[in-house]
């Protein structure tokens, strides 16, 4: 009879999950699951810094809805998954790390390469499990997925001895073929507080949508254009929200927040009504929160999540559920229902025209936000568009015209510096016909360069679009905006030569440095059958406009002074 | 006062933490297993604000604690 390993028990179960493909990096501990691994039908992707391991995990399960998967070994492996995981955590990504861990018999003994991850992380997962026997295994493992991805979905880390990886099993278990049974039932919100929202719509003059992340991860994209379409009041969306809402739709508003549109914002602003739809009223989305939609008498508030009501604004009418069940059911309730028509405020909010303020001065580099434009002018519909963390971040969600919010993927809670090229590799592993491109900026892509090596090694044909002012962007405008123009640290100016470095990796790299050359650029990119990296020398002082200073309120937005 | 029950044992110590992140001090805190799970007596001070996130952060770690695992 033959016994399986608890490595390859592990490798069996997440195969019996619908997992593919796993992202990480060996190490000691660790080392039964990469023997099991060896010749199992999972494909493992190996990057060079188990931080890329994670954010890759990230951008398979962003792009595709299912769990991502990482693997690191105990210690620095462990410790390296940890701001990957917190950034799953916080953009609430379904996400399982699989840590090894020293022998039980010595955990405790401060053991080569033993830390206690469990305790790390217990504050930035979903929840996560030091698993003691090899009849655990397969379990936790079926649990894990259903943690990850029930009710608002977010990080698990499961910790593996190795003793327990390298067991064998006392007989040969068939694996059950059909996932464990959702372990909670999803909340639904109740009739009465749906019949109040409905009823607060009819009394309502200025309505706002603002959509958010939690439509990605309850699949209601589609229940709620229909939603929006019946009610036909103007549509903002949060940085995770955007795809949500068709772009094309002249009711749509754009982002909303810091560097939100405008109109997005004042829409905001002057509304009467406000229905947030899994959304969480980020710093970044209300600014001051005792100021936000000061003329809203009333705000719906839709979430998976009930911490979420009134933990920073104050909500008259909270509906806890799946976001998806709760508009099918305003949906079913709007389609029996009078409501007025809110064409005349749509009008008014939505009033074409509005272009996004941007910085007079020019040199003889590039125009980032030109190059933006240019570029998502050009990408095939059903491209994918990871970023980075800074300038180009908000440049390219104030930009971008993704109709899917699986379409854009960018870090958002945490801001982690160094997300957008492993992201981007998770995606194009998920959708190996998709084009997928990563926009980074040059402090970022120093934080994952690395993984250009990742790219070549699995032939990944991933483009980099590297967004260089030769600046911490971001910080030096705050820098110049907010401390007297008192740039410490945030300048690059021995940044290295980018396209040589992406050649020895094997990478075609080309120079973008003037205006001129953009078209052929990117006509050249979306041709290239490989990856391929755009170094695009830019204008090293061009600032993301509006911008509304931290703990303002929506109507402080900043625009730039005409030259 | 409010008493918890939980399945996760680490549940108090995550717990405390939010509390002294939130600037509020535990005043009473006792615990016990009880079957499967366990049983929190807890109460916390501090101003007002902090004791609204902390209770609504618990109810949260609470909810998310349902979500039984093996």
């Amino acid at each position: 009879m033959h016994r399986r390993t608890g490595a390859a028990i592990v490798l069996d179960t997440l195969e019996s999950l619908g997992v593919d493909t796993v992202f990480g990096y060996p190490g000691g501990a660790i080392m039964p699951l990469y023997d099991a691994l060896y010749d199992h039908r999972i494909a493992h992707v190996l990057v060079r810094h188990e931080a890329a391991a994670v954010f890759a995990a990230s951008g398979y399960a962003r792009s595709t809805g299912r769990p991502g998967v990482c693997v690191a070994t105990s210690g620095p492996g462990a410790t390296n998954l940890v701001t990957g995981i917190v950034d799953a955590m916080l953009d609430n990504v379904p996400l399982i790390a699989l840590t090894g861990q020293v022998r039980t018999a010595v955990m405790g003994t401060d053991a080569f390469q033993e830390v206690d991850v469990a305790a790390i992380t217990h504050a930035v997962t979903k929840r996560n499990i030091v698993v003691r026997s090899i009849e655990q295994l397969e379990p936790v493992l079926r649990a894990a997925f259903h943690l990850a991805t029930g009710q608002r979905p977010g990080p698990v880390l499961i910790d593996l001895p190795t003793d327990v990886l390298r067991a064998l099993e006392a007989e040969s278990v068939p694996l059950a073929r059909e996932p464990a049974p959702a372990l909670c039932e999803r909340p639904r919100a109740s009739a009465q507080a749906l019949d109040a929202a409905v009823a607060a719509l009819q009394r309502a003059e200025r309505p706002v949508l603002i959509v958010g992340g939690g439509a990605r991860w309850s699949g209601a994209t589609e229940i709620f254009r229909s939603f929006a379409s019946r009610i036909g009041a103007p549509v903002a969306a949060t940085l995770h929200g955007l795809g949500c809402a068709d772009p094309g739709d002249p009711a749509f508003l754009g982002m909303l927040g810091m560097h939100g549109w405008k109109r997005a914002n004042h829409a905001v602003a002057g509304a009467d009504v406000i229905f947030a739809l899994g959304m969480r009223f980020d710093d970044r989305v209300t600014g001051d929160p005792a100021k936000f939609a000061p003329n809203a008498h009333t705000i719906v508030h839709a979430d998976v999540d009930a911490a979420e009501f009134n933990k920073v604004v104050r909500t008259q009418i909270p509906l806890h559920g799946d976001l998806r069940e709760t508009l099918v059911a305003l949906d079913h309730r709007l389609a029996r229902a009078a409501l007025p028509s809110f064409e005349g405020w749509r009008a008014r909010a939505c009033a074409s025209g509005e272009q996004l303020p941007r910085d007079d001065a020019r040199s003889e580099h590039l125009s980032a936000t030109d190059f933006l434009d240019a570029l998502f002018a050009a990408l095939p519909a059903d491209a994918i568009v990871t970023t980075d963390v800074g300038q180009h971040q908000m440049w390219a969600a104030q930009r971008v015209r993704v109709s899917h919010p699986q379409h854009f993927l960018t870090s958002g809670g945490l801001g982690s510096m160094g997300f957008g090229l492993p992201a981007a590799i998770g995606a194009q592993i998920a959708h190996p016909e998709r084009m997928v491109v990563a926009i980074v900026g040059d402090g970022g892509f120093q934080m994952s360069m690395a993984e250009l090596a990742t790219l070549r090694r699995h032939d990944l044909p991933v483009k980099i679009v590297l967004l260089d002012n030769r600046n911490l962007g971001m910080v030096r405008q705050w820098q110049e905006l907010f401390y007297n123009a008192r740039y410490s640290a945030t300048a690059l100016p021995d940044n290295p030569e980018f396209t040589t470095i992406a050649r020895a990796y094997g990478i075609e790299g080309r120079l973008v440095d003037h205006a001129s050359a953009i078209p052929g650029a990117i006509e050249r990119m979306l041709e290239s059958a490989g990856p391929m990296l755009l170094h695009c020398a830019c204008f090293p002082h061009e600032n993301v406009w509006p911008i509304i200073p931290s703990g303002k309120s929506l109507d402080d937005l900043m625009e730039p002074v005409p030259a | 006062m409010r008493t918890v029950t939980a399945n996760d044992g680490r549940m108090l110590a995550r717990i405390i933490h939010l509390a002294h992140r939130f600037g509020c001090t535990y005043t009473r805190v006792a615990a016990e297993h009880r079957g499967a799970t366990y049983c929190m007596e807890l109460a916390f001070a501090g101003p007002g604000d902090a004791l609204r996130r902390l209770d609504a952060q618990i109810t949260k770690l609470l909810a998310d604690d349902r979500e039984t695992i093996a």
